[in-house]
């Protein structure tokens, strides 16, 4: 498009300034305080955090529930997903709306919401209750449980769109040609549905996962700090102990396992596509 | 073309700087709440007394602290107000310097417990709050710091977070109550591991718990004074504990930095801030409970705050330097035992 390669580094020359200036020296600066605690390079902090048994009893729950939120996120969203294109074009227009709608709602408010829903006396336990279900109400709050539900419902829509979007792009008859070519709708969904919308997937999935991993507000108030995940930990670091190289290493495990997620995501996906 | 624009702005500049010597600045670093009353009720106020200009820096302790610190040589703020431990941090890393009492005109007025709350008079308290805990008077009674372990009370207590301001007065107090009262709180932090599953939440933000006690979800928590208004104001029979074993709480201080540039602004303003006038107003907007012993309050606004004599006097609050000193270890400890 450009005359030379000269022109076009130009053009792009103050967007890349802007960004290493504002952004990435910024990042690099806090990630090096947990290498360089007193002036000099070490793993010291790293090890400290590794053997230290609540971190990991810490990191691991973080990571499950960035698991399971996503996978979850997966299963759900494929199926709403699914409903939603097959609409007609106002339909899924509606349906959108309706999905994109709590994006708009600040995620203290929906948090706060949840907190009367899992309650003792709220319409969970109350529908459990009158169902005969359980006999005295269920403490769902300050659970892993209230985490789940809570990350779920605030990511799921992320999931959904990206999903919608990668099921229009999909040939509208490759779903019945597979179906008269004598697939069941698991073959379907497994050898056409999926290797054709992965892209969409695994943008999801890195959307939802990351966003599991780095939300702070939803794990602070549903979780308390009887369910302390890495964000939580590293909110406790940084304002109580005034320890921002313990801080830096737990924001380099962040953006390590958001990175991880997105390139095992990738690679799933083009495993599938190759065979 | 040029040289006119050159000399102009050089002529500008001039006039800029020159109006900026005239103009007296006080710089203050302060908690970020409340600040459009504060600005009413203290700041204006103050600014057309002294003819100067008064620059609010807000922030939690943490970050001001950490702003003073890495201003050290050459200090912007000239006075901040924190709680008494971060007083006591900013003392042992020499970013403040004594506070010279007899240029206080209102420092005789001060209850004894705010005259030098951390020695040496680094530090004026200028307001302090109770720590005891709200219940569910037709649900239980409360006589003791004890009775939070109660078995009509197991599944029905938010207790705070070690982290939070209230976390380790209120860990002190059952110490007390146990008999075993260590600054390393080693035996009430036992206890409260020992118990954890009863509570319903360790939680970190007391406007939470305006939400769970209206729900139902909990009958007691241990809170500050300061967050009372809201559990009185609740349609529910809601009492404020009297233990046996006393209240505890907090105060929070000013401090003076070393090296100030603006020290008799300063002074002037913190004399301000503790003038009886001054305190009343900010009591009455429920801002802060006053330090200043002749400040007098209707009985309905005393009622939301830590007020009078003999409350000032039964207030037993936890050395600032136990505090610092085993912050640490408290978190540590507590997050072995009980975060997990």
């Amino acid at each position: 498009m450009f005359q030379s390669r000269a022109e076009s580094l130009a053009l792009v020359l103050p967007a890349m300034l802007f960004a290493a200036v504002i952004f990435i020296a910024p990042v690099l600066i806090l990630l090096s305080e947990g290498l360089r605690p007193a002036g000099s390079w070490s793993l010291t902090y790293y090890i400290s955090f590794f053997t230290t048994p609540l971190n990991l009893t810490v990191f691991l729950r973080t990571l499950k529930l960035g698991a399971l939120v996503t996978v979850s996120a997966a299963v759900i969203g494929y199926a709403a997903a699914l409903c939603i294109v097959n609409l007609s074009p106002k339909g899924r227009g509606q349906m959108v709306g309706l999905i994109v709608l709590p994006l708009m709602i600040s995620p203290v408010a929906r948090t706060y919401a949840w907190i009367v829903i899992l309650g003792r006396t709220g319409i969970v336990n109350q529908a459990l209750g009158a169902l005969g279900l359980t006999d005295a109400p269920l403490r769902i709050l300050f659970s892993e449980t209230a985490i789940f539900i809570g990350l779920l419902q605030l990511f799921l829509p992320l999931m959904i769109i990206s999903l919608v979007s990668a099921l229009e792009n999909m040939p509208r008859d490759a779903i019945s040609a597979a179906r008269v070519l004598g697939a069941n709708w698991l073959q379907v969904f497994w050898k056409v549905i999926l290797p054709l919308t992965k892209e969409g997937l695994v943008i999801g999935g890195t959307l939802v996962f990351t966003g599991s991993l780095t939300a702070y507000i939803t794990p602070a108030i549903l979780g308390g700090s009887k369910v302390l995940m890495l964000e939580t930990l590293l909110y406790q670091r940084v304002t109580i102990a005034n320890d921002f190289a313990s801080a830096s290493v737990i924001a380099m495990i962040l953006i390590v396992m958001s990175f991880s997620a997105n390139l095992l995501l990738k690679r799933l996906a083009t495993a599938r596509a190759k065979r | 073309m040029r040289k006119i624009l050159l000399a102009s702005s050089t002529a500008f500049l001039l006039c800029l700087s020159s109006a900026q010597a005239q103009e007296r600045k006080l710089v203050i670093s302060v908690y970020g709440f409340a600040q459009d009353a504060f600005k009413t009720i203290l700041y204006d106020p103050f600014e057309a007394k002294c003819g100067c200009k008064v620059v609010v820096e807000t922030g939690n302790s943490v970050e001001r602290l950490a702003k003073l610190e890495a201003n050290k040589n050459a200090p912007v703020i000239d006075m901040a107000v924190v709680a008494t431990p971060d007083a006591l941090a900013a003392s042992r890393a020499n970013l403040i310097e004594p506070i010279d009492v007899s240029k206080l005109t209102n420092y005789d007025k001060l209850y004894d417990v705010a005259k030098d709350p951390i020695g040496g008079h680094l530090s004026v308290g200028y307001t302090f709050y109770a720590t005891s805990i709200v219940y569910r008077s037709d649900k239980v009674t409360i006589n003791s710091w004890n009775d939070l372990f109660s078995k009509e009370l197991a599944g029905r207590v938010a207790f705070p977070n070690v982290t939070t301001n209230q976390g380790p007065p209120t860990l002190y107090m059952i110490g007390k109550a146990m008999g075993q009262n260590t600054p390393d709180l080693k035996a009430p932090i036992e206890k409260v591991a020992e118990h954890k599953d009863d509570f319903v939440t360790f939680y970190v933000r007391s406007s939470q718990l305006t939400q769970l006690m209206q729900q139902d979800e909990i009958w007691a928590a241990p809170i500050g004074r300061f967050a009372w208004e809201g559990f009185a104001k609740m349609n529910l029979p809601i009492k404020w504990a009297t233990p046996k074993e006393g209240q505890t709480g907090g105060m929070n201080v000013m401090i003076l930095t070393k090296g100030a540039k603006n020290k008799e602004l300063a002074y002037q303003f913190m004399d301000f801030w503790l003038s009886t006038e001054i305190q009343t107003k900010l009591a009455e907007k429920l801002i802060d409970s006053p330090a200043n012993k002749e400040v007098k309050l209707d009985p309905k606004i005393a009622d939301n705050l830590t007020y009078g004599e003999e409350t000032a006097k039964s207030l037993d609050l936890q050395p600032a330097d136990a505090i610092l000193d085993n912050r640490e270890s408290w978190i540590s400890q507590w997050n072995a035992k009980v975060g997990q």
